[in-house]
């Protein structure tokens, strides 16, 4: 792995996310408190932290997922997607979501064709062009090493393929709309080894084209695909920094202690 | 309990009361699945076995034949309603009684004519058990000939007769011997009419006589006028038949001509002549069926047609018209009997002996016996009938068709009714006469049933799914708690109370204000739609004041004030528009105010010349649909609120607008629900009967007109379930209309369900 390498090539980019003490309400319960982290582009980021700590919440903030949940809202802070407030209330929702695309932890198709699944968000978007569809299809499920598989069952259902199929073509459906940034939120939690191995070697693959941030349970899993990690918990952002320094030399004790295993 | 082996440790056994438990719920569970099934099957056969015998013929059997009348010539006989005690009577002195069991020898009973007239004709009236003569001296006459039932110290029933004799009227010129004889007796007044032999020709008569009653009951008869015919008639006269109507005579000639003489106006009055059968074609047979207004003619060859007074299209006045046509006899008709129930008739030619209904042209029964028959005679309660043979035998049948007017055609075909301009789909079961003829059609049950469904669901489709869609995907959580139980409370109203409600509350309303609630109906819709856009159109920080789904706080005071603006502006746009005409056209003014009339009740009509009820569809359409909202905004409400979140936040995440998830994934994904809501929806309306029982006005019209009522199916079971006496043929029909109405939703419930599992199918998330 070339890790370090890249992190040191693009870390004096424009950062494509900011977080800038940010705090994060359900209802009246505090799930994030005074959040800064700063994720660079092209790169990718893992959230680890035990149960509750507030990882996805931060996670599902950048698309304004958490829009559709009672009661939650951001109190405090704010938060930049390439320099754009994104609660800012001029904004509109849709175009943020086009650009900060989401990859869920079960998979989720639709129930269509994969051809379908994958074409849904350009016909969202307004493509009609069954030649630009055709094209995009085919692009997006290469790039989610996809493409072998499915390509003599465009039309069939998306049901029929296995678990980590699914959630690439998820991926894949993601990528399609070409955004700057993929969240994945937990995106190998219920696949098996051999699955989760092939996605990790897309998120690699992906990360040339996109932003990548992902939360995982899996310490093992930030240490192989990702280039920076960030440790949340109870609400809090405890430390962020290379993966390969956060495994080793973690400047924080609950760090420490959370990477060999006291606790979570 | 399966033995156990010793080595299975005592904590892994399953214990006795647990297991006996099981077994008990097992066999409950399957006893109370297998009940259902059979209740629902045991109510479809029920329904089933007493629509059944609607479509059964006649069933006649010959019980007995009896030596009766053997080397007499009889002129006429009749029978009495238990069939035991047949008469004849040969135009003498006396009437002779046959008892039909042969317990007794026949016994004769005196007969004084008037002047000891010899008797040259006669004819037979079973319904007033009225035997009418002409004799030889040119007097038309009448006596009766009664039963009376006595019971004896044993408890057994004798029949007694007795024959009372009548007034004679001399007919015509004196001493012409008569013919044939006929006479008509509507209560106040008669008319008595005769064939009668003047010097060689064949002369009409007729007599009118007017019965004048008072409290003190039946007054004098008084003889308003006698007539000579002859100069009416188109040829000889053959046939003579007068109805019971008592106010015309009709006339068969030598030319095959029916002329139908009208004698209550001043003078005698030849209203029609009639060829019932085209050129060259003789008339067989002239007979009349019970109401006295249809004509049952044959020709010589044996062809069959009926004719009914009517009021013909264009017409003033009622005359004979082809209605028609039976399948033929043998020959012309040589003997004719009617029932006095119904419109069956019993007739044939030589041997062939057929039962007849004239409503539905249907032949009943029909058999060629083994011999000519002379006569024929049906009792008075239709039960039975009776032949007599050229050697003077009475062949006695016993007749059962409890349901002659039934049958596919008269339930599911055009009838061509009596007194009907033209064959027509009509529902009228029940009339102040006896006479009458029912009027069975389904059609415009069904009609009134489906009318009632479509504006129903008309206008609660559109609010309904509209509302659980909105409901479902864009209100909010904290909203939809409170609203989702309201729509589930409502839908708990008894339809009584909504019925009440429309009938006295809304129907008045409506009635007054039909341009309002039009506008109201299509204006509201219009503003929400040009709302919606606007809003749509705002820049996203003004949007932003309102979070995603509280949309309605805003929305609802504009619908409300939209509402009220449209219901105000209903006047203006009726003093536009609904100019009332008089019959030259010319606006009416109201003599009150002097202003001109504007007003969409009397316009209406003017208009579109179809009628104004104030009990219409659209207040049906509004109730009904009002209790059919409920039903399918929970339904459906609940089958979008299925559709997994992850589905609509993986749409969402694709950068989905709401209307975009919606339309793309929830509505497909909840399609088979939606579906589901839809036809409970329908089910619920198709079934619906109090609300439409006291809302629609119950005239079984066939119209789609909004402005008028209709009568469906259910709520005809229950306004005339009170007038069918057990098994007749009203009750039999109620069954029938309930079974058309299990049908129809079984049907669309089959339909609904296949295209339901199609659509779950094609979207099933696995």
């Amino acid at each position: 792995m070339t890790v370090t390498e890249s992190n040191g090539a693009t870390a004096a980019a424009k950062p494509a996310i900011e977080v800038n003490g940010v705090d994060f309400c359900y209802g009246s319960k505090k799930a994030l408190s005074d959040i800064h982290l700063t994720i660079a582009p092209r790169q990718v980021t893992a959230f680890i932290g035990p149960s509750g700590c507030g990882k996805s919440t931060l996670l599902r903030c950048f698309n304004r997922m958490n829009d559709m949940v009672h009661g939650a809202r951001v109190t405090k802070g704010e938060i930049l997607v390439e320099g754009v407030n994104i609660y800012e209330p001029r904004l509109e929702v849709i175009d943020l979501r086009r650009r900060v695309g989401m990859v869920f932890q079960k998979s989720n198709p639709f129930p269509d064709s994969i051809y379908e699944n994958i074409a849904y968000g350009l016909r969202l978007a307004g493509e009609r062009n069954k030649k630009v569809l055709d094209e995009a299809v085919e692009q997006s499920l290469t790039a989610a090493a996809l493409w072998d598989e499915t390509k003599d069952r465009l039309h069939e259902s998306a049901f029929g393929m296995s678990g980590g199929q699914q959630q690439r073509l998820c991926i894949a459906r993601a990528v399609a709309v070409k955004p700057d940034i993929i969240l994945m939120d937990e995106p190998c939690s219920a696949l098996d080894p051999i699955a989760t191995l092939r996605i990790e070697e897309l998120i690699h693959h992906l990360k040339q084209d996109f932003t990548i941030v992902i939360v995982t349970h899996n310490m093992q899993q930030a240490t192989r695909c990702a280039d920076r990690t960030a440790f949340f918990y109870l609400g809090e952002m405890v430390e962020e920094g290379p993966t390969t320094k956060i495994f080793s030399t973690p400047e924080k004790q609950r760090t420490e202690d959370y990477i060999s295993g006291r606790f979570g | 309990m399966p033995p156990t082996s010793p080595d299975v440790p005592g904590r892994f056994l399953v214990s006795k009361g647990i297991l006996r438990i099981d077994r008990f719920m097992t066999a409950a569970i399957r006893l109370g699945g297998l009940g259902i099934i059979i209740a629902v099957f045991g109510i479809f056969v029920f329904i089933v076995s007493q629509v059944l015998p609607l479509f059964r013929g006649a069933k006649v059997e010959e019980t007995s034949a009896i030596p009766f009348a053997a080397g007499k010539a009889p002129l006429v006989f009749g029978i009495d309603e238990w069939a035991e005690l047949p008469f004849y009577y040969e135009g003498g002195s006396e009437v002779t009684f046959v008892d039909a069991t042969g317990a007794k020898p026949p016994q004769t009973l005196p007969l004084t004519l008037p002047g000891g007239a010899q008797v040259t004709a006669a004819s037979y009236i079973s319904a007033d058990q009225l035997v009418v003569v002409g004799t030889a001296d040119g007097q038309v006459g009448t006596f009766t000939v009664s039963y009376d039932a006595e019971f004896g110290d044993s408890g057994k029933r004798s029949i007694v007769p007795s024959v009372t004799i009548g007034e004679f009227y001399p007919v015509g010129t004196s001493g012409g011997s008569i013919r044939s004889v006929g006479y008509g007796d509507s209560g106040d007044s008669k008319v008595a009419a005769a064939v009668q032999e003047s010097g060689g020709k064949l002369e009409v008569h007729a007599v009118l006589l007017r019965q004048k009653r008072s409290l003190m009951g039946s007054g004098k008869l008084t003889k308003e006028g006698a007539y000579d015919l002859t100069p009416l008639l188109t040829g000889a006269p053959l046939q003579l038949r007068v109805p019971r109507t008592g106010d015309s005579v009709l006339v068969t000639t030598a030319e095959g001509v029916v002329d139908y003489i009208f004698l209550g106006g001043d003078a005698p009055e030849k209203r029609q002549e009639f060829k019932p059968f085209g050129e060259g074609r003789k008339i067989g047979s002239i007979d009349l069926v019970f109401g006295d207004v249809s004509l049952v003619l044959t020709d010589d060859l044996g062809e069959m047609s009926i004719f009914s007074l009517l009021v013909p299209e264009g017409g003033e006045q009622r005359v004979f018209v082809k209605t028609k046509t039976l399948p033929n006899l043998a020959g012309p008709a040589s003997f004719f009997a009617r029932s006095q129930r119904n419109k069956l008739f019993l007739t044939g030619s030589g041997a062939q002996v057929s039962l007849r209904h004239s409503t539905t042209e249907q032949v009943r029964w029909e058999k060629t016996v083994g011999f000519e028959v002379k006569g024929a005679v049906i009792d008075a309660k239709c039960a039975s009938f009776a032949l007599l043979d050229s050697d003077g035998n009475l062949h006695r049948y016993s007749l059962d068709d409890p349901h002659p007017e039934a049958g596919w055609k008269a339930y599911f075909g055009k009838v061509w009714y009596e007194g009907a301009t033209k064959p027509d789909y009509t529902w009228q079961s029940t009339s102040g006469t006896d006479d009458f003829e029912p009027k069975l059609s389904l059609r415009p049950l069904i009609h009134g049933t489906l009318k009632g469904t479509f504006w129903a669901l008309f206008f609660a489709v559109p609010i309904a799914l509209l509302a659980a869609v909105y409901t479902a995907q864009f209100l909010r959580v904290e909203v939809k708690r409170v609203v989702k139980p309201m729509m589930e409370i409502m839908a708990s109203l008894p339809s009584v109370v909504l019925g009440f409600l429309a009938a006295l509350w809304l129907a008045p309303i409506i009635e007054s204000r039909v341009p309002s609630v039009f506008l109201t109906f299509a204006g509201v819709p219009l503003t929400a739609a040009v709302v919606g856009v606007a809003w749509s159109r705002l820049p996203a920080q003004h949007r932003a004041r309102l979070r995603p789904g509280m949309e309605w706080v805003a929305f609802i005071p504009i619908m409300l004030v939209a509402a009220w603006i449209f219901w105000s502006l209903g006047p203006v746009l009726e003093s536009w528009i609904c100019v009332v005409r008089d019959a030259s056209g010319n606006p009416v003014t109201d003599p009150a105010t002097g202003r001109t009339v504007m007003d969409f009740r009397a316009w209406w009509p003017q208009a579109t010349g179809t009628p104004f009820e104030q009990r219409n569809s659209l207040v049906v359409g509004i109730m009904m649909g009002f209790a059919v909202i409920p039903v399918i905004f929970t339904i459906a409400e609940d089958a979008l609120s299925n559709v997994p979140a992850s589905l609509t936040a993986a749409s969402a995440a694709l950068g989905a607008s709401r209307w975009q998830t919606l339309r793309k994934v929830v509505l497909p994904i909840a399609s088979s629900g939606i579906f589901s809501a839809l036809m409970i929806g329908l089910g619920r309306a198709v079934g619906e009967t109090m609300i439409v029982v006291m809302a629609t006005g119950n005239t079984p019209v066939m119209d789609w007109n909004l402005f008028n009522g209709m009568r469906t199916l259910s709520a005809n079971i229950a306004t005339e379930l009170p007038e069918a006496p057990v098994h007749s043929t009203l009750y039999r029909t109620l069954f029938l209309g309930a079974l058309v109405l299990f049908a129809l939703t079984f049907l669309l419930n089959t339909a609904a369900e296949l295209l339901r599992h199609r659509l779950r199918e094609k979207y099933k998330l696995v």
